[in-house]
């Protein structure tokens, strides 16, 4: 019996002493190993097939994940073996991967800076530091479908008396309805353009944190454009963004708030569009729209790996350069970030009248204010309560509109400390 | 047949499955402790020395049988209670997930800052004439050049420089610049600090580019207090893994680390109003959506079985259509009622002709949430009901009616009671199935729907378990340590509920 054991034991340990040769290391040498979402990580992979000297001496490899939520879990349980040493996505992921420890700083120089909007660094920012690089802007727009409606809208008046006065005779199902983005960070124009606002901004892109929106105005607009003399919703504004892709492209919705990532589908679809900012209760004024950007951003792994020079490098000369952001964007179809890119002829024309829509009206997407819920509850949250609270709930649009605007108001005081 | 298990066939057979499983599992302890995992790569090692030991030797006979199943039962049951037990007691949650020195070597390298000017150069990594990593920077805007080590600065004249179309000096007397590929390669330039001035230094922030930064945060070991050397202020540690502003309690160093703070999660959940409230209001939903879950599938089940106990035409296919939506994946069927109930879209608001927001409101959110666990439940207490049924002795229902007692009455004296006799284990498993029934909530409801406007934190259909999968996995933080602690209450209450039903059930003493 001693003997078989032995016999037994000796070739079991051969076998795996055999297989445990053939383990590759996780990371080859000089190796960027960049993790991207499901469109980001093919694009990317695509790019640096065709061109891959972006830092020299490095080698770039490339890791897509089957969602946006895939990847988060991945970064989640990311170690210093497994992590990325750069990965790209939302900067909403900021303030806990920061905070976590998994991010590392990134500083650039004063002619890289320059290529961005102060405005886009506040994204990527936390406790004082910058972790990333802003790679494309994300933001939506209005579309209205041109068969039905000839002339762009100039107040948001206009937009509702069009919708009461075809409702029936067109079949439509609603006036203005969330394609992209969902009923919080989609819908932040139709807040916005009837008046409320997470933060208030200055024209210099500084938080006016003296000011927050006025709910009895806003109440007002609500009161007045989407409900109806009983107090019930007029129908124009749904709560929620079920089906309203469909229904626009059916015809049975004239304006739509659609993404960025999404003009292409409906342009290809051979639909006729146009695409602006949500006009405001006033003519000349728009609903503003997070103009937010995606970001490459550097991690804590990059120094363990070995490879944070390199890493630093592929994030300058290829994420936030003119050259790397048009031959990304080509693939990916956003509008890019870096001012160089946005010029380039290269750009399509859809990703520019995005691009030109965020600028016309957009506010950054501030996480440290958005993501909190010190005033009980984050903006996530409670914007899409709002409108079930008035009209789904047929609740009291100004007594909730007070609420929204506490919460709100201590979520940015609370949010001040992050920044 | 038993050739197959003896002689040399076999052995060769069984040596080469334990050397192929040898060899995955030696791979993955290996990758294990690699990854810092040691009770992972520790139990995979326990795991090959028992396996091998097992079956190479006439040790024991019946845990040839058992020992997969065992380990098995360590690595997916006995491990993850002991895992949540454990870090129930830590403060284990966003900004809390490494270990202490990962975190002080964090804190310590985020802890610099830049000048005023945020100051950054153009700069070639080389060594100096003493062999020393060096660097030689190209101060632009002063026309300044100089050769910094870790120890000293060397301002250079710009006449002994060659100097590139971009105003970048490239080459130095004593200075040997190494190339990009050869920086890419050797990552000990990058972790030095290059000597500047003021108390400054320069480092390597990529290829051709330094900037200039200042210690600001610095650790004293003996005391373990993070100090700020600018301002003099002192980071005492808190005793729940962070760094605390000493008089501010509430400012903390970030990165903090996982550490122990004993029953704090559970007596927050008792003590504090936040957590508390929605708690019990939870608690209750999740006993009523259990009780209620169960009372409408049994009763259904039940009553289809009774229906189709007795002989009519197209039994055979009624029984068929019945089973249909045990056999469908349970997620499908959800997401198909949740389209269904779709306020604006959805079939039954269409048929109905109604406008019920279904997922808008508490009760009707509720009501739908019963009423798709009907569908999915019903079924299988149909299936168990019928068996159950023909296992009733045919005699005492005949005695029954020979006695004089209607059909009622024999329901209600004896298939009744012999029927719950028979399924009290399975009722009891069902209730404690449905506490924790998670696929339901998460995509029907998603627990909501939840006034957050008010407040609420916790959704009118949310049952404990999708509670703390809120509180666990939620947007933006996650609190582990506290979704840990509400998982081992979840599980001391289904194993007391289910140990009481079966104790009382009497099922314990026909086992044992």
């Amino acid at each position: 019996m001693k003997n078989r054991l032995l016999k037994g034991l000796a070739l079991a340990a051969t076998v795996s002493f055999a297989a445990s040769l053939t383990i590759v290391p996780a990371q080859a040498a000089n190796e960027i190993l960049v993790w991207a979402d499901e469109t980001r990580g093919p694009n990317l992979t695509k790019v640096f097939a065709k061109k891959g000297d972006w830092v020299p001496g490095s080698t770039i490899k490339v890791v897509s994940f089957s969602s946006y939520d895939a990847l988060k879990a991945a970064l989640d349980n990311a170690s210093g073996t497994t992590g990325p040493d750069i990965f790209v996505a939302g900067n909403d992921w900021v303030p806990a991967l920061a905070k976590s420890g998994k991010l590392a700083p990134v500083v650039l120089t004063a002619a890289q800076k320059a290529q961005f909007t102060p405005s886009q660094f506040f994204d990527l920012s936390y406790g004082g530091n910058l972790y990333g690089v802003p790679v494309d802007v994300n933001n939506v727009g209005m579309v209205f479908n041109t068969k039905l409606v000839k002339t762009a809208p100039k107040t948001y008046g206009e937009m509702v008396n069009y919708y009461l006065a075809n409702k029936t005779k067109k079949g439509l199902k609603a006036g203005l309805c969330v394609a992209g983005g969902g009923m919080s960070w989609g819908a932040l124009s139709g807040f916005s353009a009837l008046g409320a606002e997470p933060y208030m901004m200055n024209s210099d892109g500084t938080v006016n944190y003296n000011k927050s929106f006025d709910p009895t105005v806003f109440a007002k607009n609500v009161s007045t454009l989407l409900l109806d003399k009983k107090g019930k919703s007029n129908g124009f504004w749904p709560a929620t963004d079920t089906g309203c892709q469909d229904n626009f492209l059916a015809g049975k919705v004239p304006f739509a708030i659609i993404g960025n990532w999404h003009w292409r589908t409906f342009a290809e679809a051979g639909f006729e569009m146009n695409i602006m900012p949500v006009p405001g209760v006033k003519a000349g004024t728009y609903g503003k729209m997070f103009g937010s950007v995606s970001g490459a951003f550097l991690t804590s792994y990059a120094e363990t790996h070995g490879v944070s020079v390199s890493a630093k490098s592929l994030l300058t000369s290829f994420f936030a350069s003119t050259k790397g952001q048009v031959a990304y964007q080509a693939e990916e179809g956003r509008p890019p970030a870096e001012k160089g890119a946005q010029k380039s002829q290269l750009v399509l024309g859809g990703q520019k009248a995005m691009g030109a829509a965020a600028s016309l009206s957009s506010i950054p997407q501030i996480g440290a204010f958005l993501n909190t819920n010190k005033g009980g509850a984050s903006y996530w949250d409670s914007a899409p309560a709002y409108w079930t609270a008035v009209l789904v709930d047929g609740k009291n649009p100004l007594v909730e509109a007070k609420k929204l605007a506490a919460i709100w108001k201590a979520n940015v005081a609370a949010g001040k400390a992050d920044l | 047949m038993s050739s197959i298990f003896r002689g040399k066939f076999a052995t060769a057979i069984k040596i080469a499955i334990l050397a192929i499983t040898t060899a995955i599992l030696s791979l993955l302890a290996q990758s294990a402790f690699a990854s810092g995992e040691s009770a992972i790569g520790a139990f995979l090692v326990f795991a090959i020395v028992a396996l091998n030991f097992t079956y190479f030797t006439k040790f024991s006979i019946p845990l040839k049988f058992f020992v997969p199943g065992i380990l098995f039962f360590i690595a997916f049951v006995i491990a993850p209670i002991v895992f949540t037990v454990i870090m129930s007691v830590f403060n284990y949650q966003t900004g809390n997930y490494i270990s202490k020195p990962a975190s002080i070597e964090q804190v310590l390298i985020l802890g610099v800052e830049s000048d005023a000017n945020q100051t950054t150069f153009d700069l070639v990594a080389g060594k100096d004439s003493n062999g020393d990593y060096a660097v030689l920077v190209s101060d632009i805007a002063n026309q300044r050049f100089f050769i910094s080590t870790q120890d000293k600065i060397t301002d250079v004249d710009a006449s002994k420089l060659i100097i590139n179309e971009y105003g970048v000096a490239t080459t130095a007397p004593g200075f040997t610049a190494i190339s990009d590929n050869e920086l890419a390669a050797n990552d000990a330039y990058s972790k030095i600090r290059y000597k500047y001035q003021d108390g400054y230094y320069v480092k390597i922030e990529g290829q051709g580019v330094g900037a200039v930064f200042r210690q600001k945060i610095a650790y004293d070991a003996k005391t373990d207090t993070m100090k700020n050397i600018i301002t003099g202020e002192t980071y005492i540690n808190n005793g729940k893994g962070n760094f605390a502003l000493e008089g501010s309690p509430e400012t903390v160093l970030t990165p903090g680390w996982r550490a122990p703070i004993w029953f704090e999660n559970y007596t927050k959940l008792v003590t504090d109003t936040r957590f508390r409230t929605p708690l019990i209001k939870v608690f209750i939903w999740t006993v009523v959506f259990s009780a209620l879950t169960v009372l409408s599938t049994f009763s259904f089940g039940l009553l289809l079985a009774l229906a189709l106990n007795r002989k009519m035409r197209g039994r055979r296919i009624y029984r068929s259509i019945l089973i249909l939506p045990y056999a469908m994946p349970s997620i499908m069927s959800i997401l198909i009622w949740g389209g269904m109930f779709d306020s604006e879209f959805g079939a039954i608001n269409n048929i109905l002709h109604t406008h019920i927001a279904w997922f808008s409101s508490a009760t009707f959110a509720r009501a739908a949430v019963l009423l798709v666990n009907l569908w999915l439940g019903f079924p299988y207490f149909y299936l168990i009901c019928s068996g159950s049924l023909q296992a009733i002795p045919s005699e005492l229902l005949e005695a029954a009616a020979i006695d004089g007692a209607n059909p009622r009455q024999i329901f209600r004296r004896i298939t009744l009671p012999l029927l719950l006799q028979i399924l009290s284990p399975l009722l009891i498993a069902s209730f404690a199935y449905n506490f924790n029934n998670f696929n339901l909530i998460y995509l029907l409801t998603g627990g909501g729907p939840r006034n957050s406007l008010d407040g609420e934190v916790a959704g009118a259909t949310d049952i404990l378990i999708s509670y703390t999968y809120q509180i666990a996995f939620g947007r933006g933080m996650n609190d582990f340590g506290l979704a840990s602690a509400i998982s081992v209450i979840i599980f001391l209450l289904v194993a007391s509920i289910s140990f009481y039903g079966l104790k009382k059930s009497k099922v314990m003493e026909t086992f044992g």
